[in-house]
């Protein structure tokens, strides 16, 4: 595996995002950037350090650190450190039950019709592989997963819906991944689950962690 | 003990937040403008992070079940005791059966209620604030409403407090937010980038905690790649494909897949909190040296008299 160094750029004054140079989606880089955000939790002076596919944001107390300070910061650990020293080892399988199509999924007919598609094939090749959960966000429980096939891939909604419910599964380019709350949202939505994504009164709120490995079963 | 006569637009019970948890999805939350909620804190001999109430809008009517001291910051409400006037950033003595009501926001969107000793509500990692869409924190994890029973957590560290002139923000209808730039301000047009620093914005009916979907000149991206879902932070400014900015709020998504064109101030951040529907945004640019100038000042300004409070 070659490993590029990211670029650290500022985003805001108390924020900053480092970003891998990747085309599409690489299981490689996203176990960078989870490695990278675990060595910079272990400093205090960080207060969010947020994980992506293939970036991480990381917001500091500004009483503590400045733009470019923080920067040093990140340099320092990316030269420490081997990037590829420990990939995640989580990798629970997840079983997913997904209802396709109909009042679930609105978006189905988006799908079929950009990929030439019947909606049974659709389902086929959604649910025929296993995704791997890159990062948790957007709102407690969503999950965002691995890349689609390709003929499945598709564009977000130029203008987002105001309520999305939760369980949806959706497609954004070649991302999937599944609503945790009811919430606005623009991804084209073609299935839902009634697994609950996210339930405070569990001792770990969220059914499932970055790392987890998904498989969709059609109902 | 109080007692919710109507809980209004929308009150939720709120602290300074739940930072550091965005990675599990988990929003910052806390009280959407920090200043307001930090003075009516102080007003009432609290530490500045105690659970205060946080009022948009309007509409709240509250029954006091015991004498205490009150103070109300932030939004500039009608507010009255037993139907008298009364005036914000003052520390208030309140008889037991007192009803504070306060309606219709001239200028800003949220008043605060902070009572002495602070108010009490349920935890979750760490912090009292509530998030409605996952119910977490304050009062079973939802807007106050009429019948509920607010209780007082102890007594306040301090006694009443009053506010020197010059420390009471000065809230319009026209809110002017300081940015820097954020990760995709490049893919911006030309005509966008000067549309966002030279025009007006307006919030829409679609503005709450979570954020403001903005009106105006429509903001074009030349870069017609399609954006991978990324960290996002409140006080980020994103444009969606249709051209119409949203603003994240306090309670804002953790990521986003939409280009995140600038970022407000840390300093300028508490204003998200006074942005209402309908009211007028401008953007402005500071420069890279500045803004910790800035934050430095206003924390040197405001600590002289609420200790340990950060924007």
């Amino acid at each position: 595996m070659t490993q590029t160094l990211p670029r650290i750029s500022a985003y805001g004054d108390h924020a900053l995002q480092i970003q891998y140079d990747v085309d599409g989606f690489s299981t490689a880089i996203n176990d960078a950037v989870h490695t990278l955000a675990a060595q910079l939790k272990t400093d205090e002076n960080w207060i969010d350090i947020i994980t992506g596919y293939d970036s991480l944001v990381a917001t500091f107390n500004s009483t503590a650190l400045t733009i470019d300070s923080a920067k040093r910061k990140v340099e320092d650990t990316l030269i420490r450190t081997p990037q590829s020293a420990s990939p995640q080892t989580q990798n629970r399988l997840i079983d997913i039950p997904v209802t396709y199509g109909g009042a679930c999924g609105p978006d189905m007919g988006n799908i079929c019709q950009s990929s030439g598609l019947n909606e049974q094939a659709v389902i086929e090749k959604h649910a025929a592989q296993i995704y791997r959960v890159c990062m948790m966000g957007f709102l407690p429980g969503f999950a965002f997963l691995s890349e689609v096939p390709k003929a499945l891939h598709h564009p977000r909604h130029a203008n987002p819906r105001a309520v999305v419910p939760a369980g949806s599964i959706g497609i954004a380019n070649w991302q999937t991944g599944i609503y945790g709350l009811d919430s606005p949202g623009g991804w084209q939505i073609i299935g839902r689950t009634d697994q609950v994504m996210f339930d405070k009164t569990r001792k770990t709120p969220s059914l499932i962690q970055a790392g987890d490995r998904i498989r969709f079963i059609p109902q | 003990m109080i007692t919710v006569l109507n809980g209004g637009t929308r009150t939720t019970l709120q602290d300074d937040g739940r930072a550091g948890h965005r990675d599990k999805g988990i929003p910052t939350s806390g009280a959407a403008d920090r200043l307001s909620f930090a003075i009516a804190n102080f007003l009432v001999g609290n530490r500045w992070n105690m659970p205060a109430l946080e009022c948009a809008l309007g509409g709240l009517h509250l029954r006091f079940e015991q004498a205490v001291t009150i103070a109300v910051s932030g939004a500039e409400m009608w507010g009255q005791i037993n139907g008298q006037n009364f005036a914000i950033n003052r520390a208030l003595h309140v008889e037991k059966g007192d009803i504070l009501t306060l309606s219709y926001a001239r200028a800003g969107c949220r008043a605060y209620i902070a009572v002495a000793g602070g108010l009490s509500g349920e935890t979750f990692l760490g912090s009292q604030s509530t998030y409605i869409p996952a119910g977490l924190g304050g009062i079973e994890g939802r807007a106050v409403k009429s019948g509920d029973k607010l209780s007082i957590a102890g007594a306040a560290p301090y006694g009443p407090q009053s506010l020197p002139n010059g420390y009471a923000p000065q809230l319009s209808k026209h809110i002017i937010l300081r940015t820097r730039p954020a990760p995709e301000w490049d893919w911006l047009s030309l005509e966008g980038k000067r549309f966002l620093f030279t025009t007006p914005f307006y919030a829409t009916d679609a503005t709450d905690r979570m954020g403001s979907r903005l009106k105006g000149d429509k903001i074009t991206l030349n870069h017609s790649q399609p954006m991978v879902s990324a960290p996002l932070i409140p006080g980020s400014l994103q444009i969606p494909p249709h051209g119409q900015p949203i603003l994240i709020g306090i309670d804002g998504h953790c990521t986003g897949g939409y280009a995140r064109a600038l970022q407000v101030i840390q300093a300028d951040i508490w204003l998200l909190g006074q942005i209402a529907p309908g009211s007028g945004i401008s953007f402005r640019r500071c420069f890279a040296e500045n803004a910790p100038k800035i934050l430095a000042s206003r924390h040197a300004f405001y600590n002289g008299l609420i200790p340990n409070f950060r924007f």
